[in-house]
């Protein structure tokens, strides 16, 4: 295993003696990595520097117990074959994150448009958070653990009143 | 009912007096497109601005994916996109399979290469023929479609169902083993696939190279830069493919070919996809001849869904779909379903940015060509 | 309401379909128009504009946004019409029935002539509907109703 792993090792050294954080193998070619808030751009910038020019995903999590947003940027390195994960948590009842998109450009803005609609994240810098998918929507952001979906479903399109449909409100 | 409610033409720019400018709304309905709505500011017969309107297929996919534990997410993971069923199955089998630890057996392994690879042929005979009846070559779409129902007859033999295989491919291998006589006619579907490309050349024909070539023009940079995949991204003159890099499943045992153009444009897209149909049929037939014998799937007796716990942890998979990259990003903290679940489909990039980027310029009656050769799935981009 | 039936029943001999391909239900209507399952032969075509249509198919699931805008392609569809609903989701919601931005139910959005079972229905059943159209063209609704206020959410 150590020698497939050597260039994982070696990219996982690099961000460790800059930046002070911990990297996680977690097998050949996945790396994952955990920061704050405010250094994201700076280990960003380097992240694409050493070569991870490729912006898979952008993804939230959202833990409400914990009171945070847990945000996962995955990127992809075309020379080194690497997939590297960068993980951040931020703040849930005031989710302000700065925006990637001076590294990654439209790749990012498009994703960060999606997680604005559907999580209520504020991304600063992104000028264009108009709503995507969702016409006319007046609720809370849909993606998030509060809103039940289930729950809602039921209220508004099972009866009370039928009897057919008694069993869905026992 | 308003129709400018329906429009909404306030994100774009009102026309000033005396301009030829006007808005064009590309729209869910129109022959030429599918259910996804582009609103188009024109200045005669040209596009200046392009702005995609998705959202007509939003499912809440992701969401649908945390009430439900896995047995159940295989079979919902196939309606991602329906153009390519089994490829999403087997994405999200590995997104559980990587979590769970579980060691897929060698014959499961080699039967959902078998399945992702048909359905990638598939796939790319629905894109031939919907783009050859965008660019008025009829001939094509009854070719592909006629012969994309022998592919179908297949899955009708081995998962039972046409086009959704209901969870063929599920976390810990594949749900039953292949039926007597699949092998024969697997083959005889691989001749009959074959017969029809020698008869479509290719995908080279003059249809295609008089209204392609030169169209929707691409070039490397711009295409890293807005995030494509996939076979648009090998038509600009990048050798890559998440198969060779990132192997997953037996494909780095595998011999294949990645085709690459170097043009960009329309037509370059076409030739990759028809070659990569080749690649797509050599390597079905290694399968065939390699399959081992064995168990199907680890544990062979599905345990009740009620006593089956995702260990913690979370994963992220990349797959070599036919349209490009598709991921799952998973992450679980114990429990009978996953607590988020994040799809990304190689459609996103390519119907927004990539979409918008390449409109502009173009004349209106290149749309066509230029949509359909990006072979973009409205229902993956919105899940 | 006889006369407008007996109309139809002469007027239709093979109908032409407005497919308002929403959704994955519609993946078994192409093949439909293929060389396979060649739905030409019955005098079947495809139209390019609602008002040429006889028949709307409505495929598969529908979301807020998207039944908006069949309900201004029904209405403007010329009388007498018909509206075929292809698919599980359009009778109860189908696989997506917790989804927060589906329909569950079609008929409260669209006056549904027959529904097709499946997920998604195949060939022969769809050319089965088409068939049995022909015995339901009594039951079409009265010209007039507009759908577009009611259930707009």
């Amino acid at each position: 295993m150590a020698e497939t792993t050597h260039k994982e090792n070696k990219v996982i050294d690099k961000i460790s003696s800059k930046f002070k954080i911990e990297g996680k193998l977690q097998r050949e070619r996945r790396i994952w990595v955990a920061t704050d808030k405010e250094s994201l751009i700076a280990l960003c910038n380097f992240a694409k520097d050493l070569g991870f020019e490729h912006l898979s995903a952008i993804s939230v999590t959202d833990w409400p117990e914990e009171g945070t947003f847990e945000l996962t940027y995955h990127l992809w390195s075309y020379s080194e074959k690497i997939l590297l994960t960068i993980k951040t948590k931020i703040d849930r009842t005031n989710p302000t994150v700065d925006s990637v998109i001076p590294v990654w450009e439209e790749n990012a803005q498009i994703h960060e448009r999606e997680l604005h609609e559907l999580f209520g994240v504020e991304f600063k810098g992104n000028e264009d958070l108009a709503p995507l998918f969702l016409e006319d929507w007046d609720g809370p952001p849909p993606f998030r653990k509060d809103f039940d979906w289930r729950e809602s479903v039921r209220h508004r399109y099972y009866d009370k009143a039928n009897e057919r449909e008694r069993a869905y409100w026992d | 009912m308003n129709e400018k409610e329906l429009i909404g033409t306030e994100q774009i720019e009102p026309i000033t007096e005396g301009e030829t400018e006007y808005d064009f709304y590309f729209g869910p309905a129109h022959s030429g497109s599918g259910n996804f709505g582009v609103r188009l500011k024109i200045d005669g017969e040209k596009v200046i601005a392009a702005r995609a309107d998705p959202g007509y297929l939003h499912r809440g996919f992701e969401k649908l994916m945390e009430y439900r534990v896995p047995m159940q997410n295989a079979v919902l993971s196939d309606r991602v996109c329906i153009l390519e069923a089994l490829n999403w199955n087997l994405v999200h089998a590995e997104a559980v399979d990587e979590l769970t630890g579980v060691e897929v057996p060698q014959r499961a392994r080699y039967i959902r290469v078998l399945m992702a690879e048909l359905s990638r042929l598939q796939s790319h005979l629905i894109w031939y023929g919907v783009m050859s009846l965008a660019l008025g070559f009829d001939t094509g779409f009854k070719m592909a479609f006629g012969y994309r129902d022998y592919i179908l007859d297949v899955f009708e033999l081995i998962t039972g169902g046409r086009v959704y295989p209901a969870g063929y491919i599920c976390p810990g291998g594949v749900r039953k083993d292949l039926p007597e006589g699949y092998e024969a006619k697997i083959r005889r579907v691989l001749d009959q696939t074959e017969e029809m490309m020698q008869k479509m050349k290719h995908f080279d024909n003059v249809v295609f190279a008089r209204r392609a070539k030169g169209v929707g023009v691409l070039n490397l940079e711009d295409a890293l830069r807005l995030g494509t995949t996939g076979p648009v991204l090998r038509a600009c003159g990048m050798k890559t493919d998440v198969r060779k890099d990132d192997p997953y499943e037996i494909y780095d045992g595998l011999d294949f070919d990645t085709p690459t153009e170097k043009e960009g444009d329309a037509y370059a897209r076409c030739l990759v996809r028809g070659k990569e149909m080749e690649e797509s049929i050599r390597i079905v037939k290694q399968v065939l001849d390699r399959m081992p014998e064995g168990k199907v799937r680890e544990p062979a007796k599905i345990p009740p869904p009620s006593r089956v716990k995702i260990p913690e942890g979370e994963v992220y998979v990349r797959n070599e779909l036919a349209r490009g990259e598709g991921c799952i990003y998973m992450r679980s903290v114990g429990g009978r379903e996953p607590y988020r679940v994040k799809i990304r489909g190689p459609d996103f990039l390519h119907m927004i940015p990539v979409l918008e980027h390449l409109l502009k310029g173009a004349q209106i009656a290149d749309i066509p060509a230029i949509y359909w050769s990006l072979n973009i799935c409205p229902a993956d981009m919105d899940r | 309401m006889v006369k407008q039936a007996t109309k139809m029943k002469r007027l239709i001999k093979a109908i032409w379909i407005f497919n308002w391909f929403n959704s994955c239900g519609f993946a078994e209507l192409v093949p439909v128009v293929g060389s396979r399952w060649d739905m030409e032969r019955f005098g079947m075509i495809i139209t390019g504009t609602p008002r040429h249509a006889d028949v709307l198919f409505i495929a598969g699931y529908q979301t807020f946004k998207s039944i908006r805008r069949a309900q201004v392609i029904y209405e403007q569809m010329p009388d007498p019409k018909a509206v075929i609903a292809l698919g599980a989701c359009t009778m109860s919601g189908g696989m997506y029935w917790d989804s927060y931005n589906t329909i569950k139910n079609l008929s409260d959005y669209i006056p549904v002539n027959m529904y097709i079972p499946g997920c998604p229905p195949r060939p022969e059943a769809i050319f089965e509907a088409c068939m049995k159209i022909f015995h339901h063209v009594g039951a079409v609704p009265p010209h007039g109703r507009k759908f577009a206020k009611s259930h707009s959410r």
